[in-house]
């Protein structure tokens, strides 16, 4: 396959691993022949093969025999990029309302971080103002209501998606479960003659509708259809489907079990279900770790800079800020002093000393134990959240029009000239190569065009 | 867009231009995708030679639009305007998102060439009958 | 048998996309602002996060160098006006020390000289905004109160520490002397002198009154060196001002570029946008069964 440029951007881990699935799933294609089905092919028959210019025509299969598989293929990559898609999706809406925790609403971390560095400066030139002293308490605390926004609102969404596990979970099963009985009613005598198109057409209906739910890989066995997960967890075997199960895990979150009892969570790729758990455990307790991190050292460096001063009584500076000892510390941030007398202001125990502000300062705008200052900190989250939800949206519209594709190449009615076909591809191989070269340009030219009259003034 | 005669274009001018190179491809991107999800080889090929034109002169505007050293140093009469700057931008990012939604066509396509021409490369692989008298089986396998 | 649904797809496609293009606009309409979410720019985003935070204290700076520009203009104009004060003290006393005066006299100058020092005590304890000038970091009380037991008849109530007041971010001026080391400096003591000269004039001895008169004198060199302190901490106050409302320009700019939405040019993509997303759903309906269009949202 090699020489396709490696270097176009990667969206999200999962559904990239969900598309080397499709590599690998594509290696054994099955022709069914019955009847009803392979209407276009008559009968495959060996044909002497030849070798001309490279290509190798002929061989064991007719033309007509390459149109089938090649529609094959495309029924299988049309159906694993459903999957694909409908993951995005599910992704996409997750992330879109994340959106609103880090938008500038002057409730946002960035903005209540700003008003207590504003506050500590104000401290400066009045460290004895009692009124001065409150208001940065007040600013310390709108900023610990500014974790606890964002810590509750990922925490719901992951909630949200845990319900999406149970619900798409349900909704598998009973899927299963009806084609099977249409797999069941397919093998009983007299059925398939009769009206096997429809019956055919019914199950492949609900076979596309469960792969929005979870990527699936379908073969044939002599006992007939088998659906099985991405990673071979059996849904449907011929007329006998499989249920899958949900209990409830060490971290209360619903995990999702084959029928044997066997947890194939961190197997399950692609559709609603995919995209569900993707969210719930990788990408929002990603988001939760590093605001987590976040809160965490923003409260020691600030606890830190307290203890290096003394208060209004000349005390040595207790901590600020406190984060419990268990569980989530930007839900559980708050602010440990009870009075602006407490804030350690004075460098030398001298009430109306300002030189300990200046460490308050460097806390709020320096390095944290990290080596990131709070705001470059929050800052990448901002990039990870608004990234997420922007790779999400376009994975969707690129598959959308990826299987617009795949359909209008399955709809063409003529038949497959492998020599035409095959030059063509070559022709879409050197234009999609060109092509990544192109992207990669224009993914270098957006940081230079920011830069663009940014040393100016105007 | 042609220097006139005498100096060197002025910034603004050139500014100008980067914002029509912005929209022009970002038109072409569209165009391509387009082409490529209704499988028309020919446009996309233009298409594609297309961008390869327009992204190689927006790098260079880019980059000598940049490359001033400090503030103070660029003549007020030949500083890119606002608005201008804003309209920039704000074509700069469409393009972004456009670029993205194209990098993952550009993926999946590809990997769905990559699959067809392993296909037609191998269309003599063997075929082999599962024994069974209600249903006949054929198995087709190849190395993509 | 496969269904051809190749002309679906592309209809909801670009029906969700003439939703959302609308959607957005509205929203940029509505707040000002093209960037609301950070999807919309990731990198803008997060750049505004840092600026966000700039902003916030390049503005809190800007405050804090008005008062201390009004702290440090006051203090200068005390200091003039004790300078005067103190040429006319030391001209008492030479006039005094003349060998012409009778007890009467001196008597009146004496009185004349303690004025004298009772308004300088007074501007030694001028307060801005309630922080008084010349307290040290003590607040509370006024720096000079009068004290019977004093040779001076005054006791210094702050202290010797000076605070320095953030301007910028590695920028802290001092902008307050503490009073002891204005005016009861143990090398150059204003008011002790002053307190002296009342006495020796009291005293009637010129010898003593003629001293104590080149004491208040040499105090007066003393003040034009703090006068000197505080001009210059008025012009690196004046510099770093300037330097912020740079600042304020670029990081204006900065959030311009980031996140303003350009309004005259989103009014004229709003109509248009409205008209594509009417046309879109007009050419959906002709096409899509009824079940589908239930399925999709109507406009606005």
């Amino acid at each position: 396959m090699g020489g396709l440029n490696t270097t176009l951007l990667t969206g999200t881990q999962a559904l990239d691993a969900a598309q080397a699935a499709l590599q690998a799933a594509s290696n054994n294609i099955a022709n069914a022949n019955t009847p009803g089905y392979t209407r276009e092919v008559t009968q495959l028959s060996e044909n002497a093969e030849s070798l001309s210019g490279g290509v190798v025509t002929g061989g064991g299969v007719t033309v007509d025999g390459v149109q089938s598989v090649r529609d094959e293929l495309l029924n299988l990559q049309i159906q694993q990029q459903t999957s694909l898609k409908s993951q995005a999706d599910a992704e996409s809406t997750s992330l879109q309302a994340l959106q609103p925790l880090f938008s500038s609403t002057g409730e946002d971390i960035a903005s209540t971080l700003s008003a207590f560095s504003s506050s500590l400066g104000q401290l400066s030139a009045n460290p004895s103002s009692s009124a001065v002293r409150q208001s940065v308490l007040d600013a310390g605390k709108n900023l610990a209501n500014s974790f606890h926004s964002v810590a509750s609102g990922l925490e719901s969404a992951q909630s949200a998606a845990d319900q999406q596990v149970t619900q798409t979970v349900a909704q598998i099963n009973s899927l299963a479960s009806q084609i099977a009985n249409l797999n069941a009613q397919l093998t009983q005598p007299g059925v398939a003659q009769q009206n096997g198109g429809t019956i055919e057409d019914q199950r492949d209906q609900l076979v596309q509708q469960l792969s929005t739910l979870t990527g699936i890989s379908i073969t044939q066995s002599s006992d007939g259809e088998v659906i099985t997960t991405g990673n071979g967890t059996p849904l449907v075997m011929g007329s006998q489907s499989f249920a899958l199960q949900t209990t409830t895990g060490a971290g209360g979150f619903q995990q999702v079990l084959d029928a044997n009892g066997n947890n194939i969570t961190t197997s399950i790729q692609g559709g609603q279900l995919g995209g569900a758990i993707q969210m719930r455990d990788q990408t929002i307790p990603g988001f939760l770790n590093s605001l987590n991190d976040l809160a965490g050292q923003f409260a020691a460096s600030v606890n830190a800079a307290q203890a290096a001063g003394y208060d209004s009584t000349g005390a040595a500076g207790r901590p600020f800020f406190s984060i419990p000892s268990t569980g989530s510390a930007a839900a559980g941030i708050a602010v440990a002093l009870t009075s602006g007398s407490q804030i350690a202001s004075s460098s030398d125990g001298s009430s109306g000393s300002n030189g300990n502000v200046a460490n308050l300062l460097a806390a709020v705008n320096g390095n944290m134990s990290s080596g990131q200052t709070p705001a470059s900190a929050y800052a990448n989250l901002v990039y990870q959240v608004g990234s997420a939800a922007a790779n999400a949206s376009a994975q969707s519209s690129a598959l959308t029009q990826s299987i617009t594709q795949l359909t209008n190449q399955q709809s063409s009615a003529s038949g497959v000239n492998i020599d035409e076909e095959t030059t063509n591809l070559i022709r879409y191989q050197t234009a999609y190569e060109a092509a990544a070269r192109v992207v990669s340009t224009i993914q270098a030219l957006n940081t230079v065009t920011l830069d663009m009259g940014s040393t100016q003034s105007y | 867009m042609r220097m006139t005669g005498g100096g060197p274009q002025p910034r603004s001018q050139k500014a100008g231009e980067h914002l029509q190179l912005l929209r022009s491809l970002a038109a072409e991107l569209e165009r391509a995708m387009q082409a490529i999800s209704s499988n028309n080889l020919l446009e996309l090929e233009e298409s594609v030679a297309s961008q390869q034109d327009l992204s190689a002169r927006l790098s260079q505007l880019a980059g000598e639009l940049s490359s001033f050293p400090s503030a103070g140093s660029v003549p007020v009469t030949d500083s890119i305007p606002s608005g201008l700057m804003r309209e920039i931008r704000a074509s700069a990012a469409e393009l972004e998102h456009l670029n993205l939604r194209y990098s993952y066509l550009l993926q999946h396509s590809s990997r769905s060439v990559a699959l067809m021409a392993s296909f037609f490369n191998s269309v003599k692989g063997q075929l082999k009958e599962v024994p069974g008298d209600r249903l006949k089986l054929q198995t087709w396998s190849c190395q993509a | 048998m496969r269904v051809n649904t190749n002309i679906v797809p592309n209809m909801v496609a670009d029906l969700d996309q003439s939703q959302a293009t609308l959607n957005t606009l509205l929203q940029e309409v509505a707040t000002g602002k093209s960037v609301n979410a950070p999807s919309d720019n990731p990198t803008a985003a997060a750049q505004m996060v840092q600026n966000t935070l700039d902003a916030a204290n390049v503005d809190r700076y800007t405050q804090n160098i008005s008062s201390a520009l009004s702290q440090v203009q006051q203090a200068g104009s005390v200091l003039s006006s004790v300078v005067t004060s103190l040429t006319q003290a030391v001209s008492l006393g030479t006039e005094g020390a003349n060998g012409t005066n009778n007890n009467t006299s001196l008597s009146v100058l004496a009185q004349q000289v303690q004025s004298i020092l009772s308004s300088v005590i007074s501007q030694a304890n001028t307060s801005v905004g309630g922080v008084y000038l010349f307290g040290g970091t003590a607040s509370g009380a006024a720096p000079y109160a009068a004290d019977a037991s004093s040779p001076s008849g005054y006791t210094y109530n702050g202290n010797n520490d000076a605070n320095s007041i953030v301007v910028g971010d590695s920028l802290n001026v001092q902008v307050n002397l503490p009073g002891s080391q204005v005016f009861s400096n143990s090398g150059n003591n204003v008011v002790g002198a002053l307190s002296s000269l009342v006495t020796a004039l009291q005293s009637g001895n010129s010898a003593q009154i003629s001293s104590a008169a080149t004491a208040v004198n040499s105090t007066i060199d003393f003040i034009s060196q703090a006068q000197g302190f505080y001009s210059n901490a008025a012009s690196q106050l004046n510099s770093q001002e300037s330097y912020l409302q740079q600042e304020t320009v670029t990081l204006t700019t900065q959030q311009n570029n980031l996140v303003g939405a350009d309004m005259a040019k989103v009014a004229p993509e709003l109509s248009q946008a409205e008209t594509d997303n009417s046309a879109a759903l007009a050419a959906a309906a002709k096409v899509l069964p009824a079940t589908l269009l239930n399925y999709l949202a109507p406009p606005g």
